[in-house]
């Protein structure tokens, strides 16, 4: 891991673990009715402040906490278009599957590439500094996968073009 | 598999199979850019007809389809099928004994598409050596502006070709259809730009590439699509290309496939970001997982004597 | 068919018990022009300090009473800058024993004041602000950051 993406990684990992202090709350709007809150964003007294945590202007992390629920939104590195489409057919690939990731977010929140939407619910059934574990492990992976995607790309171009062309005599 | 067949396979191996044993056929199949072929046997087993069509066979027969066609397939040339651009009557019992010439027949069947887009290049491989035998233009002689050849191989995509003194241009226009596409094909053709450095390239024709502006040979073409997905690339045929008959067939052979060649690898590019992008999406699960501690099953107990009991 | 617009109508705005958003805090006794005048002047006593060296003592001068809540944007955009300059002049090996010698409000108040730098980095490395974060916590803990989390004295 480079030097610089170190302390970035550990200030969301502190960050998100201050976060996820969940408690079930029945919603104040609706009765018999359990919501997320962030999401709802109807009773403003449960909504927490949220933190961004930022690398540069192109890598950042917004962590909106409330009550009973957190929103974790993750901005990815993309240096030119082709890390742009990639990073966007990889988030797009995970986001079709969020049913099968309990705490991805369908739908990213406006201005960041992929969300995670954390609920006292999976709090409960899953261990803490596990998820916490994840969603760092998510981070870290995303950029390599993006960064080997694109050598694996440039390689076989090169292989492509050289083999096209030295077939000529 | 890098390289891309010029033969097709459904001809050589239907072909080679009724050559051995004759037996009734009706079969429609298809090549690269919507070329559409029709075997059959119409009368009888062993009178094999088989029958192409080609959406750009206008403009071929203006650059000498006809007589390539003629040249290489003289005598199988029979009476066109409708709804076909070009037909050829094979009689199974006059062809060789099986061993190379049969081989040799049965290829050059199933080369059919890549002769007759071979006219226009073989057109223009003759018209480059006539204008170099002519010599430099004299000072007063009007230059002619060279004919351009223009074939229009797909909707919307083309090959043009212009013949010079010197060397031989061919121009590809290309679609992208998709956004994704787009930015690979560029990564691509900028590797095929920048291939002729490495040493094993060095005798590569130039290539070239641009995106959405046409390059100046045919920029005064009307009707040229326009667009952030268009793509141009120029490829540039020295003699020494086409000095020989075999380099010329080669040549002319590689570079038909070159617009396959590069979608081809651009989808396998696409589905192997897909088949990695499966790979990490697993492993991402395993990591979640680990998250769900472990069910606190019922515990196996054992007794003192060593059986085991469940505490009801 | 009837008029259906009232049901679209938010009927909550006009409850009388409804919270609002400055309701959540105490706001600042002082008015908005002595905060600003207030900050002007530890700016100029900050930059004073870490002329001599003092980062310690700049850090507890500018910690103390800092802008909150609505209308002193200004006075806020001030002693971010103040925090900055202070963030930037301090060598790194120096912040472990900077940060462990806060008090826990000062602590809080500057992990705020973090918090705020990275949301105001604009094309620079947050590299300076993530070290400055990393050796926070490790001396006042996750508690701080929930501090900062559950506070409505917004900085």
């Amino acid at each position: 891991m480079s030097n610089t993406l170190r302390p970035y990684l550990a200030c969301v990992r502190s960050t998100l673990t201050a976060a996820l202090t969940l408690e079930s709350f029945p919603s104040q709007v609706a009765e018999r009715h359990n919501v997320a809150e962030i999401e709802a964003q109807s009773t403003p007294e449960v909504l927490l402040t949220p933190l961004l945590i930022s690398r540069n202007s192109s890598e950042q992390v917004l962590i909106e906490p409330s009550i009973n629920s957190v929103r974790l939104s993750i901005r990815i590195k993309q240096a030119d278009d082709i890390e742009r489409i990639l990073a966007h057919k990889f988030t797009r690939f995970l986001m079709m599957r969020a049913e099968a990731f309990v705490v991805l977010r369908r739908v990213p929140v406006k201005g960041y590439d992929i969300s995670f939407l954390v609920t006292n619910r999976n709090v409960e059934e899953m261990m803490k500094h596990k998820l916490v574990d994840f969603v760092i492990e998510f981070m870290e992976a995303v950029d390599k996968e993006i960064s080997e995607a694109k050598l694996s790309l440039n390689a076989r171009a090169r292989i492509v073009a050289e083999s096209f062309l030295s077939s000529f005599a | 598999m890098l390289a891309l067949e010029p033969a097709n396979r459904i001809i050589n191996d239907l072909l080679t199979e009724k050559f051995i044993k004759p037996s009734s056929l009706d079969q429609a199949f298809v090549d690269f850019d919507s070329v559409r072929y029709h075997l059959s046997t119409p009368t009888k087993k062993t009178q094999l007809l088989l029958s192409m069509d080609i959406p750009c066979w206008g403009e071929l027969v203006q650059y000498g389809a006809l007589e390539v066609i003629q040249r290489e397939y003289g005598q199988f040339v029979t009476e066109t099928e409708q709804d076909y651009a070009v037909s050829l009557l094979i009689d199974t019992e006059t062809v060789p004994e099986a061993g190379e010439a049969r081989t040799a027949l049965i290829t050059s069947f199933s080369l059919l598409k890549r002769n007759a887009l071979a006219a226009p290049f073989e057109r223009a491989f003759a018209r480059q050596k006539e204008l170099e035998a002519k010599g430099p233009p004299g000072e007063n002689e009007v230059v002619e502006k060279e004919q351009l050849m223009g074939v229009h191989y797909r909707p919307e995509e083309a090959i043009y070709l212009l013949p010079s003194p010197d060397r031989v241009t061919i121009i590809f226009s290309t679609i992208f259809k998709e956004e994704t596409d787009r930015i690979f094909g560029r990564v691509f053709l900028q590797e095929f730009v920048d291939a002729r450095r490495r040493p094993s390239c060095q005798t590569a024709p130039q290539v070239l590439y641009s995106n959405r502006e046409p390059p100046l040979e045919i920029r005064h073409l009307q009707g040229l699509a326009d667009g952030e997905n268009v793509g141009y690339v120029t490829f540039v045929l020295f003699p020494r290309h086409f000095s020989s008959a075999e380099t010329a067939f080669s040549t002319i052979t590689q570079i038909q496939l070159f617009r396959d060649y590069l979608h081809y690898h651009i989808k396998c590019s696409k589905a192997y970001m897909h088949s990695r992008m499966r790979q990490r999406v697993a492993q991402f699960l395993k990591v979640l997982n680990r998250a769900k501690p472990e069910p606190a099953g019922e515990k196996e107990r054992k007794t003192a004597s060593g059986r085991s009991f469940v505490r009801s | 068919m009837a008029d259906s617009s009232f049901r679209r109508l938010d009927v909550d705005q006009y409850d009388e018990d409804r919270v609002l958003p400055s309701d959540l805090y105490i706001p600042d006794s002082r008015p908005p022009a002595t905060v600003l005048s207030d900050t002007q002047g530890k700016a100029t006593a900050v930059r004073g300090l870490l002329q001599r060296g003092d980062v310690r003592g700049a850090l507890g001068e500018v910690l103390v009473d800092a802008p909150y809540g609505e209308g002193v944007d200004d006075a806020k955009a001030i002693a971010l800058q103040s925090i900055l300059s202070i963030l930037n002049s301090t060598k790194s090996t120096d912040i472990p024993a900077i940060v462990s010698d806060l008090n826990p409000q000062e602590q809080v108040t500057l992990m705020k004041y973090l918090y705020k730098a990275m949301e105001n980095l604009g094309e620079t490395s947050g590299n300076v602000v993530l070290g400055w974060h990393e050796k926070l916590v490790e001396s006042a803990g996750t508690g701080c950051i929930v501090r900062v989390m559950t506070d409505r004295k917004r900085v």
